[in-house]
C-alpha cells in the first residue's frame, strides 16, 4: 500500500515598513498594515478561500478517504482575525469534518531552533496552544521552519510531550541509497521522520506552470501513472509514504487558476483511489501504517526545503543575514529581562524567517524566486529597514 | 557688472558641495549688485538671469527659443517645484545628439576657429586637448557635449562682461564662450580628478581640467590645499591663481536645537560614500570605538558608488544595529540628522574644500576633520587628524564621548567661529577678482 501525505504550509509574515533612521523614535510603525492586509486579502481570494472550499468538498465526497494535513503559523492566523476572518472560518470548517491534521510547529515561523533552545520552546508551545485553541486540536506531528531539521532538532521536539512525529526534506545527500518512501526513525530512534518526496512535490509546487518542463502539461492521469509506478518497488507488503509537502500558496497564488492546478486538484484524489493499493494518510497516522523495523537516518548538519541546496543559505548566507540574526537574538534577551510583553512581541514578529529571505542576495536562479517573494527592492534595502526595526526596538527598550 | 556663469550643479539639482558653495556665492555676489546669467545641465534649453537676491530660491528661467519663451510664459504652474520640474533641472536631457553629429560639430569648430587669424598656435594645442578629451560615449560626457553645444548659443545670444565655469564639467562650456566673445574666463577648481578619484583617475578629464586652468584668464582655487594641488599636479602659471575659501550661511529656516533620536553618543559621517571621502576609515573607526562604547550608534548618511561595500563590511564586521544607512536625505532631512548627531567626521582622503564640515559646526556639533582638507585651513575650533591615523581618530572620538561637557563646550565654540564665516567675504573677493580680471583684460585689447 502506498499512502500519500499530503501536508501544505500556511504562511504569512508580518512585512516591514520602510523604515528609515530617521524613523527611530518618532512613533512610526514597524510593520506594514496596509501592505499585510494588501496581501492577505489577496492571497486568501486567490489561494486559501477557494482552495479550502475545493478541498471541504472533495473530504466530503471521499468520505474520509481523502486526507490532508496543515501547518498553519501563529502569524498567519492573526492576520486572518485581522484582515480575512473568513478565511479562518473556512479552516475552521476543514477541521470540524475531522479528516484535517494540524501540525506544530514555532508560533513566528522562526529560526529561533538555531539560535535560542527556550525560545524555541515557548514559540512551539505557543503554537501548540494557538491550534488547542482555534481548532480544538492537540499537535502529534512536528515541522520546524521551512523544513529545518538536524538531530539536534528531535531532541529538542523529543523533550515535549505528545510530538510523535517530525516532518523534513528528503535530502538526497542524507539519504543516498535510501528512499523517501519509508518512514524512518531518528538519530537516537525515539521520534518518526517522514520525509518530502521532493520530485514529485516539487512537480506540482514549482513546474507545474512550466512550459519549458518535458512533461508540461502535467495532467492527473500522468502525475498518477507516476505514483503508480513507485509501488512497484514495494517490497514484502511494506506500507509506502509518498510525502507531498508545499506551501499551501501554491494553489491559486505561485500557480494561478488559469494554469489549471484547481483542477488538477479536484481529480486527483478520484483517480488515486480507483487504485485498491493508493491511498491518503495523516502524518500521524504513519507510525502505526510502518508495518517494518523503522530504520535510523541520522541528519548531522541542518537541511531544509529551500533552493538547490536544501540547506540554510537562503536565510543564513551573508554577512547581513548573519548579522541582523544575531542582533535579533542578543535585543530579544534583553527584552526578556526587562519583561516588556509589547516589545517582546514585536522582536518576535521581527523573529520571523522571511525577514532574512529577503536579505538573501544569493544571485541566480533562486535568487529570482527570493525576488518575487519580497516586497523590497534589494536584499540591501531589506536589511537596512531591518537594522534599523531593531535600532528603534532597543531605543525603545532604553526608554 | 554681467556675468555668465556656467556650473553643473544648483540648488534643486544637488548632489554635493558644489550646489551648496553656488548657491551661498550666487546669493552673496547678487547682494554686491553683481547681475548673473546662470546656465545649467537643463533639459530644456534655459539660462536663469540671476538680478535678485530672492531669484536663487525661484530661480526665474528665460527659454532661447522665442516660441518656446511664449509657450513657457503662458503655461501656469502650481508652484516652482513644478516649474522647475518642466525646465527639466533634476532630468537629464531626453534631446541627446547623436554622438557621431558631436564629433562632425567638434571638427567643424575646430576648423571654423582655426581659420582665424588670431588663433595663436599655442591656442590652438590647448583647443585641441579639450575637444579631443570630450570623446566618449558615457552619459556624462554626452551630458557635458550637449551642454557645450547650447553654450555656443548662450554666449553669442546673451551679453556679458566676464565668464565664470564651475568645475571641469563646465570647462569646454567656459572655453567656448571665451572662444566666441573674447571675454575674460575664470575658472573655479571645487575639485579635481586627483581629489574626486583618490588617485589617477581619468586621463580625459585631468586633460579637460587642464586645458580649462590654462586658457582661464584667472583661476579660482577653493584653499591653499587646492592651489598646492594645481599648481604641483597641473602646473599652472602661479601668478593666476587666486584662494577664495568657501562659506557656510544658515538657511534663514534652519532650525539648530539638539533633538535627539539615539540615547547613546552619535558620530555621523555626512557625504557622498565615495573612496574620497574615506568611508572605509570611517568603518574602522565605529568598529574600534564600539568595542570600548557599545552604546554608541555611527550614522552614515548620504549615498555613493561605495554605499554597498560598506554596508556588506559593516555587517561583516557584526556591528550590530550601531552602524547604520539613511540612504540619501533632502536637505530637511540633513538638518533632521544633524540635529541628533554629537561628533560630526570627515575622514577625507582628499578634500579640496568640505562645506559639510562647516554645516555641522552651524548646528553646533563637534567635528573632527581631515588634515587633508581646504576647510582645515579656515576653522580652528575642530579636530584635525591625518585621515590615515585611525588610531588618533578612535581615541579622539572617545575622548569626546567620554568627556560629554567637554564636547558640547567645543560644539558651541565651532559654532561661534562658523557664523563668522559667511559667504559675504568670499563674494567680496570674487568681485575684486572680476575687476582686476577685467582691467587686465581692457588694459590688454
Amino acid at each position: 500500500m502506498l499512502n500519500i501525505v499530503f501536508y501544505f504550509q500556511v504562511h504569512q509574515p508580518y512585512r516591514l515598513t520602510h523604515f528609515n533612521v530617521l524613523d527611530i523614535g518618532q512613533s512610526k510603525p514597524i510593520f506594514d498594515d496596509k501592505l499585510n492586509g494588501d496581501v492577505m486579502r489577496k492571497v486568501a481570494q486567490k489561494c486559501y478561500l477557494p482552495t479550502n472550499k475545493l478541498l471541504l468538498d472533495l473530504i466530503k465526497e471521499h468520505e474520509g478517504r481523502f486526507k490532508i494535513a496543515f501547518s498553519i503559523t501563529g502569524t498567519a492566523i492573526e492576520q486572518f482575525k485581522l484582515y480575512s476572518p473568513e478565511t479562518l472560518d473556512s479552516f475552521k470548517a476543514l477541521a470540524d469534518t475531522g479528516y484535517v491534521e494540524f501540525i506544530g510547529e514555532t508560533y513566528y515561523h522562526s529560526l529561533a531552533f538555531l539560535y535560542d533552545s527556550n525560545e524555541f520552546l515557548d514559540q512551539v508551545m505557543m503554537h501548540r496552544d494557538l491550534m488547542k485553541k482555534e481548532f480544538s486540536y492537540d499537535t502529534e506531528t512536528f515541522r520546524n521552519t521551512e523544513l529545518i531539521y538536524q538531530d539536534r532538532l528531535s531532541d529538542l521536539v523529543f523533550e515535549i510531550p505528545g510530538f510523535k512525529t517530525i516532518l523534513t526534506e528528503g535530502v538526497d545527500r542524507v539519504l543516498q541509497w535510501r528512499s523517501p518512501l519509508y518512514a524512518y526513525k531518528n538519530y537516537s530512534k525515539r521520534i518518526n521522520l517522514l520525509l518530502k518526496y521532493y520530485q514529485l512535490a516539487d512537480d506540482i509546487a514549482f513546474r507545474f506552470s512550466n512550459r519549458d518542463w518535458p512533461e508540461y502539461p502535467l495532467t492527473v492521469e500522468k502525475f498518477v501513472s507516476w505514483i503508480d509506478k513507485l509501488t512497484l518497488n514495494e517490497y514484502k507488503g511494506k506500507n509506502q509514504f509518498l510525502n507531498l509537502f508545499m506551501d499551501y500558496e501554491t494553489f491559486g497564488e505561485h500557480q494561478w487558476a488559469s494554469t489549471g492546478i484547481f483542477d488538477f486538484m479536484r481529480h486527483f484524489p478520484a483517480a488515486v483511489l480507483q487504485h485498491q493499493h493508493l491511498g491518503f494518510a495523516h502524518p500521524k497516522e504513519t507510525t502505526e501504517l510502518s508495518n517494518y523495523q523503522q530504520e535510523s537516518v541520522s541528519f548531522p548538519e541542518a537541511v531544509s526545503w529551500a533552493d538547490e541546496e536544501r540547506d540554510l543559505s537562503a536565510w543564513l548566507e551573508n554577512d547581513m543575514q548573519h548579522n541582523a540574526i544575531e542582533t535579533l537574538y542578543a535585543l530579544l534577551d534583553q527584552i526578556k529581562v526587562k519583561g516588556d510583553p509589547d516589545l517582546l512581541r514585536t522582536a518576535r514578529m521581527l523573529s520571523t524567517s522571511d525577514h532574512f529571505y529577503y536579505m538573501c542576495a544569493k544571485y541566480f536562479q533562486d535568487g529570482d524566486v527570493h525576488k518575487y517573494f519580497s516586497p523590497y527592492d534589494s536584499p540591501d534595502q531589506a536589511y537596512i529597514y531591518y537594522i534599523n526595526a531593531l535600532a528603534e526596538l532597543e531605543e525603545r527598550l532604553l526608554r | 557688472m554681467k556675468v555668465l556663469m556656467f556650473t553643473w550643479e544648483f540648488p534643486p539639482l544637488i548632489s554635493g558641495g558644489l550646489g551648496m558653495a553656488c548657491y551661498g556665492m550666487v546669493k552673496a555676489l547678487l547682494s554686491l549688485g553683481i547681475k548673473i546669467d546662470l546656465v545649467l545641465p537643463t533639459k530644456e534649453e534655459v539660462y536663469f538671469p540671476m538680478r535678485e537676491i530672492s531669484d536663487v530660491d525661484t530661480l526665474p528661467a528665460v527659454f532661447l527659443n522665442a516660441r518656446k519663451q511664449i509657450q513657457y510664459e503662458n503655461r501656469v504652474f502650481s508652484g516652482i517645484s513644478e516649474r522647475i520640474e518642466f525646465i527639466g533641472l533634476n532630468d537629464h536631457p531626453e534631446s541627446y545628439f547623436q554622438l557621431s553629429d558631436i564629433n562632425r560639430y567638434v571638427t567643424s569648430i575646430k576648423k571654423e576657429l582655426w581659420s582665424k587669424e588670431s588663433f595663436a598656435f599655442k591656442e590652438q594645442d590647448i583647443w585641441q586637448q579639450m575637444t579631443n578629451n570630450l570623446i566618449g560615449d558615457e552619459d556624462l560626457i554626452r551630458k557635458i557635449q550637449e551642454y557645450t553645444l547650447r553654450a555656443e548659443r548662450m554666449a553669442k545670444t546673451l551679453n556679458y562682461d566676464i565668464i565664470h565655469a564651475h568645475d571641469w564639467l563646465t570647462y569646454p562650456a567656459g572655453m567656448l564662450a571665451r572662444r566666441i566673445s573674447s571675454k575674460p574666463l575664470i575658472v573655479h577648481i571645487h575639485a579635481t580628478e586627483f581629489d574626486r578619484a583618490g588617485g589617477p583617475g581619468d586621463e580625459r578629464i585631468h586633460k579637460i581640467e587642464h586645458a580649462g586652468m590654462t586658457y582661464a584668464d584667472k583661476v579660482i582655487a577653493v584653499s591653499q590645499y587646492t592651489s598646492q594641488m594645481i599648481m604641483s599636479r597641473y602646473r599652472i602659471d602661479t601668478g593666476k591663481i587666486r584662494i577664495v575659501h568657501n562659506a557656510f550661511s544658515l538657511p534663514e529656516d534652519a532650525v539648530i536645537a539638539k533633538e535627539r533620536i539615539f540615547k547613546g553618543p552619535v558620530i555621523l559621517f555626512l557625504g557622498r560614500i565615495t573612496l574620497q571621502k574615506g568611508p572605509d576609515y570611517f568603518l574602522e573607526m565605529a568598529q574600534k570605538v564600539l568595542q570600548i562604547h557599545s552604546d554608541a550608534r555611527f550614522i552614515m548618511a548620504g549615498t555613493g558608488d561605495m554605499s554597498r561595500k560598506l554596508l556588506r563590511s559593516s555587517a561583516g564586521l557584526k556591528l550590530r544595529n550601531r552602524f547604520l544607512f539613511t540612504g540619501f536625505l533632502n536637505r530637511k532631512q540633513v538638518e533632521r540628522i544633524l540635529r541628533a548627531a554629537d561628533i560630526y567626521v570627515l575622514p577625507s582622503v582628499s578634500e579640496p574644500f568640505g562645506i559639510s564640515p562647516l554645516e555641522a559646526m552651524a548646528y553646533g556639533i563637534t567635528s573632527i576633520i581631515s588634515k587633508q582638507s581646504g576647510v582645515s585651513e579656515v576653522v580652528k575650533h575642530a579636530f584635525k587628524i591625518d585621515f590615515w591615523d585611525v588610531d588618533l581618530w578612535v581615541e579622539t572620538i572617545n575622548h569626546l564621548i567620554e568627556n560629554p561637557q567637554y564636547c558640547t563646550k567645543m560644539g558651541i565654540e565651532g559654532m561661534r567661529e562658523v557664523n563668522k564665516i559667511q559667504w559675504d567675504e568670499a563674494a567680496d573677493k570674487i568681485r575684486q577678482i572680476y575687476s582686476t580680471t577685467l582691467a587686465d583684460y581692457v588694459r590688454k585689447s
